[in-house]
Formats: structure tokens, sequence, C-alpha cells
């Protein structure tokens, strides 16, 4: 039987991947973008381990619109990130830096 | 048939300004695709009628007694009421600015308005969610809005930085709060705001549920942080600022504050006031974090818009001080200090805007050198912000940082009080830098200003309204405080 | 027992039959010239094979972008089909409101031109 603590676990630590790897990443935005994926599906076990342990469906809920979101934001990233290449001919992460940060 | 599933269409009218702002989002949508090039102007008519009506519509709900629709999820109350019509009066302000520069600087496109109506129906949601879900969605169709506006410059290599880099602190920052509100969620076993509050108050604060709150709390309190902008988390604040158009930077800086401090109120203090005690040791680091990086970094800056985005950071850090305090009127002050901010951040934003000519994007602090001699009204009109922004009374300003200083040390934070005062000084300096380059420097550019008529006329109207708010500041300071 | 199958085996025989019958006429019939152009792809396919870290167009992205958005309706839509007729008049004002509103999203790419390939 799989505990919630179970999940959790698995949650927190997909979590991590996704948030170190936004972190540590310096080199293409596309992987930018996938970390920020990692952190919503860390996101969507936490709330579905919790709707199915409480025996309550907003959990559930709650992730159908955090999958559409999700996907709306991946929509604009990626839509800037066309812009990015079209102006700058690169999506490298080193080379967008005339805004000093 | 299931009783579960009916739907009381009678108590649809607690969001019709919502609903409306909706409908009217889809005819300026479908119109602007059908408009020639000659008929253009008329989006943006279009889009002040629409926000006026909705305004008049909030207008009209406030006084209504506290309402709770769609299961709980959304609420019309006082606050909702009067931050609607507040975030709809200056957006239209910012409209009148807005649709100046965008004509010196050819951006003028329909997409500009149905998106910067798309983020104020975002923020009038956000400002009625009662649940997690709905200050996510709502949240989300605002921040989505603002990416795409800060790129819609699209030839500008700044601006489309300035979005990738908002897009992605901003994706971070709501995954961040949504881990959040996944572990409030797990250990209260409610997305509402009603459930969660009698949970945090009937919680045993010793035990480990509180344990997982707190974690969860944790992760909410950085959420905000990134969004309101507040120190460490407002890396994104200066680069997006200037980067973005100034017109978007004017509108980023100035309404969605109003948004993400309900937000903050909704959560934190409908939501866990029982946990106090845990976040405000939070937000007093993030404050005096906030109030001294903003204030010190400010000194060194060139650039008009960058310097403008650290004095944002110096004043979230004062609103975040008001909730520090923990009592009713220390949110008030708060909320005072949030409608004070935004009235002057809109005038000096309009004024930057103002010097905006085609083909020259004034962004430097030089820019502002002689323009005493060229326009004195305005000149006079930017000495008043800038006193205003630093403090000096009679103007608003004072009375704002007033008003939340009295609260803290009512509530026994002296040195904070102190701390604040300190770095406040500090920050006079730089606005008094650009006093100095107004009246006691030459220009060898030609500054005349092109702006239309109706512009000035709001920008003076504006402007004024610090100066005679500052000296009848009754009636905001009792608003303010009948919020909560 | 046995010959129960016997109307699949000459459906399966049929079947083999209209598959096939039409490739090995053309192949009979036709005249059969191959140059290179005519061996490479479709115009809209990449080689097969080739390095995996090639570039794509640019253009590929703005039909994800736009196939992404139209397809996640399907999410809500779903939920919303499955207990339909519990959710009665309410339920299908509902979801009209929000294919109303996708479709006013759809106008908006058409009248854009961003379906279109050039």
């Amino acid at each position: 039987m799989v505990s919630l603590s179970d999940y959790l676990i698995l949650s927190s630590v997909i979590f991590c991947i996704g948030l170190v790897g936004i972190f540590v990443n310096r080199t293409n935005i596309i992987t930018l973008l996938m970390c920020v994926e990692l952190i919503l599906a860390a996101v969507n076990t936490n709330f579905i381990a919790f709707s199915h342990f409480l025996g309550n469906e907003a959990g559930q809920i709650f992730v159908f619109f955090i999958l559409t979101v999700a996907a709306a934001e991946v929509a604009i990233g990626l839509a800037i990130l066309t812009l990015l290449f079209r102006v700058r001919g690169s999506i490298d992460v080193d080379v967008t830096n005339s805004l000093k940060g | 048939m299931n009783n579960m599933y009916t739907f009381d269409t009678s108590t649809l009218w607690a969001a019709l300004p919502e609903i409306f702002l909706l409908s009217a989002i889809v005819v300026v949508l479908l119109l602007d695709l059908f408009l020639t090039k000659p008929f253009k102007q008329a989006t943006y008519y279009l889009t002040q009628i629409s926000l006026f009506i909705t305004g008049v519509m909030a207008f009209n709900l406030i006084d209504q007694p506290q309402t709770i629709i769609f299961s709980g999820s959304f609420i019309l109350d006082n606050m909702a009421s009067v931050f609607k019509v507040f975030m709809i009066g200056s957006t239209m302000v910012a409209m009148v600015y807005t649709r100046h520069y965008l004509i010196q600087h050819a951006l003028f496109r329909g997409e500009y308005f149905v998106l910067v109506l798309l983020s104020v129906l975002g923020m009038m949601v956000m400002v009625s969610g009662y649940s997690l879900l709905t200050l996510y969605l709502g949240l989300e169709i605002l921040s989505l809005s603002l990416y795409t506006l800060i790129a819609i410059a699209r030839e500008r290599a700044g601006a489309v930085e300035a979005a990738l880099k908002y897009f992605v602190l901003g994706a971070i920052a709501s995954g961040l709060l949504l881990y959040g509100m996944s572990m409030i969620y797990g250990i209260s076993g409610s997305i509402n705001i009603t459930d969660i509050a009698n949970f945090a108050a009937n919680a045993d604060l010793a035990s480990r549920e509180t344990l997982i709150l707190n974690f969860g709390l944790v992760f909410l309190v950085i959420g905000i942080a990134f969004k309101l902008g507040a120190v460490p988390f407002h890396m994104w604040v200066p680069d997006v600022y200037q980067g973005a158009p100034t017109s978007v930077t004017l509108f980023l800086s100035t309404v969605p504050k109003v948004a993400a401090v309900a937000m903050l109120v909704r959560i934190l203090v409908d939501g866990l006031g029982a946990m106090h005690a845990y976040w405000a040791d939070l937000f007093m680091v993030l404050a005096v974090l906030s109030i001294a990086l903003g204030s010190v970094v400010a000194l060194m800056q060139t650039n008009i818009k960058r310097l403008l985005a650290y004095s944002t950071i110096s004043h979230v850090g004062f609103i975040m001080l008001g909730f520090v305090t923990g009592v009713i009127s220390g949110y008030g002050a708060a909320v005072f200090y949030v409608f004070v901010y935004i009235l002057m951040s809109l005038a000096a934003f309009g004024i930057v805007i103002l010097l905006n000519k085609k083909g020259f994007e004034a962004d430097q602090i030089s820019d502002f050198k002689g323009l005493s001699k060229h326009s004195p009204w305005f000149a006079l009109m930017m000495l008043v912000v800038m006193l205003s922004m630093a403090g000096v009374p009679p103007f608003i300003g004072f009375y704002a940082k007033f008003f939340i200083l009295q609260q803290v040390i009512s509530a026994g934070f002296v040195t904070l009080a102190v701390v604040a005062v300190v770095f406040a000084v500090i920050s006079a300096y730089y606005y008094l830098q650009i006093i100095k380059s107004m009246y006691f420097e030459e220009s060898d550019k030609d500054i005349t200003i092109v702006a239309p008529m109706d512009m000035q006329l709001v920008l003076s109207i504006n402007a004024v309204l610090i100066l005679v708010v500052g000296i009848f500041p009754d009636f905001w300071i009792k608003l303010s405080l009948s919020l909560f | 027992m046995l010959e129960n199958y016997l109307p699949i085996v000459v459906f399966i025989m049929l079947g083999l039959g209209f598959g096939a019958g039409p490739m090995l006429i053309g192949y009979l019939l036709g005249p059969s010239k191959p140059d290179e152009e005519k061996n490479s792809q479709f115009e809209c396919g990449f080689p097969a094979f080739d390095d995996s870290r090639m570039y794509f167009n640019v253009r590929y992205y703005l039909v994800a972008i736009l196939f992404i958005l139209f397809d996640l309706e399907v999410a809500f839509v779903f939920p919303w089909a499955v207990v339909q007729s519990q959710l009665g008049w309410f339920g299908f004002i509902a979801i009209s409101i929000f294919l109303f509103l996708l479709v006013v999203g759809f106008i908006f790419e058409w009248k854009h031109g961003a379906l279109e390939w050039e």
C-alpha cells in the first residue's frame, strides 16, 4: 500500500529537481520551461494525493485548472521564445543579458 | 434530477462587473479585428467606455451586505468593491497616458487594449477570490496578460528579454504559491478561505498539523513576495521596469499592486489570520530588506525607470510593514499606503511618458535636465510627485508613511520604525536629485511637450490630487480603515 | 464448429484483396520514373533518420502553441459530457459559453493569419 507520505516525498523530490534545474541551468530556455513544468507536476501530484486520501474532489478540480493554465503558460513561453529568437538569433540564457541582473 | 447539480442563477448579480467586462472584452477583440486602419482609435474609446461602465457597476455594489457565491469561491464585500473601483479608475488614467506613448512609438494595436482589459478582469477575480482556486486563476489571468503586454514591443530586444525574465520568475512564483496552496489544502481539507480560516482558528498551534501549515505558509509568503517584488524576491523588478515599454511599466507598477495586496489580505489575513505571529516574522524581514535595498541601490541609478523600480521596492517594504502590526488599523494603513503609492506612481510614470516623442524614449534622469525652463508647470508637477514620494509634508506621501509608522510604533516595534525612517531619509536624496536636475541644470536637448491636451489635463489633476488629498486625507484614511 | 469461422476467413481474404489489388494494379499499369525529389519525404516532413539535435523551423512552434491551447479544452468538455444528463440546461449553457469563448479565440487567430503557413 502506497501511503500519503510516499506521494508527498515523491512530489517534493520532483519539486526540488525543478527548482534546482531553474537555478542551475545556464544554457537553454527550453530546459527552463521544462523545469517549470516539473514544478507544476509536483504540485499536481500533491493535490491528487491529498484529494485521494481526504476523499475530497476539490483537489482534483484544482488539478484540471492547473493543467490548462500550465498549457497556456507554455504557449506564452514558447511565443516569447520565438520572439527572442527573431531579435537575437539565439535562445541561450547567456546571450540574453543586455539587462543587468 | 440530482439536486447537487442545481445552480442558483439569481446570485450572479454579485459578479456582474466581471461578467460585463468579459463580454466587453469579447466585443472589443472582435471589433478590433474588423476595424480598418483609420478607425483604430475606436478600440481605445471602447476600452475606456467598457472600463467606465464596469467601474460604475462595481461602484453600485459598494455597501451591499457581504455575499459569498459560487460555492464559497467568490466574495463580494466592501473591500472587493472599493478595490475594483480604484483599480478600474487607475487603469483608465493609465490608459490616457498610454495612448500618447503608443502613438509616439507606433505600438498602437488593438491587442494592447484587449490585454489590459484581460488583466483588469484577472485582478477583479483576484480581489473577489475567496478560494485558493479563484485566487490562483485570477493571478494567472493577470500574469499571462502582463507577460504578453511586455512583449508587445516585439522588435525591441530589451522588451522581449524583460518579458522572458518576468515570465520565468513569474512562473517560479506561481509554482511556489501553488505548492504552498497544495499544502494548505492537504492539511485543512478545503480550498475555501472560510474553511481554511475555521481550521486555522481551531488548530492546535503546537502540534504537527501546525508544522505542515507553517510549511505551506512559507511557500505562500514567498509566492506573494515575488508578485509584490519584495527583497530578496525583487530581481525581476528593475529589469522588467527598464525593459518594458514605459506605458506597460506604468500599468505594471501600479494597478497589479492593488490586486497583489488584495490576494495577500485574502490568504494571509482572512484565511490564515490565526497564524499571524508566524507570517509577521517573515514579513518583518522582507519589509526591512525591501526598504533598505530599495533606498540604497536607487542612489546609483541613472535610468529613471530603474530608479522608480527601486523606489517601488522600498514602497512595497512600507506596505508590508503595515501588515506586520497585526491589527486592523495597521492593515488599514497599508491599504491607504497602496492607494497613495498608486496615485504617486501613476503621476511619476505619466510625466516620464509625457516627455516621449516620436523616436525619442525619455528614460534617463538626464532627460529631465532643464525641464523647468521648457515646461514650468510639469516641472512643478514632478516636484510635487517627487517630494510626496520622499515623504515631505504636506504631500500625501508623508501621511501614508506617517500613518504606517504610527501603527508600527503603537504595535511595539519601535526599532523597526526607526530603521524605516532612516532609510526613508536616505531615499529622499535621489528624489531631490531629480528635482535638482529639473531646476538647476541646463539641457542641450530640445524638450518640447507634444502630448495631447487630455493627457496633460488628467496628469495635472493626478498631480494636484497628491497635494489636495495630502491636505485633506481624512476621507481616504477612513475609507481604508472601513475595509477590514 | 470450425465452419463458423468461414465468414471471417472470407472477410480477411476480401480485405487483403482490396488492399493489395489496387497497389498491384498501380504497380503493373502505372509509369515508374523515380527521381531524387520524388523519393524524398513529402514537403511537410522531416528526414526520418537525422541528427537528434537538428533545428526545427520556428513555425512548428506556432502550430504547437495553437494546438496545445485548443487541445486542452477537452479537459473541461469531457467531465461535462460525463454528467451532462444530470446537469441539464444549466450545464449546456455553461459549456456553450465556454466553447463560444474558444471560438472567439479561433476567429482571432484565423483573422490574424496564424493558420496560414506562409
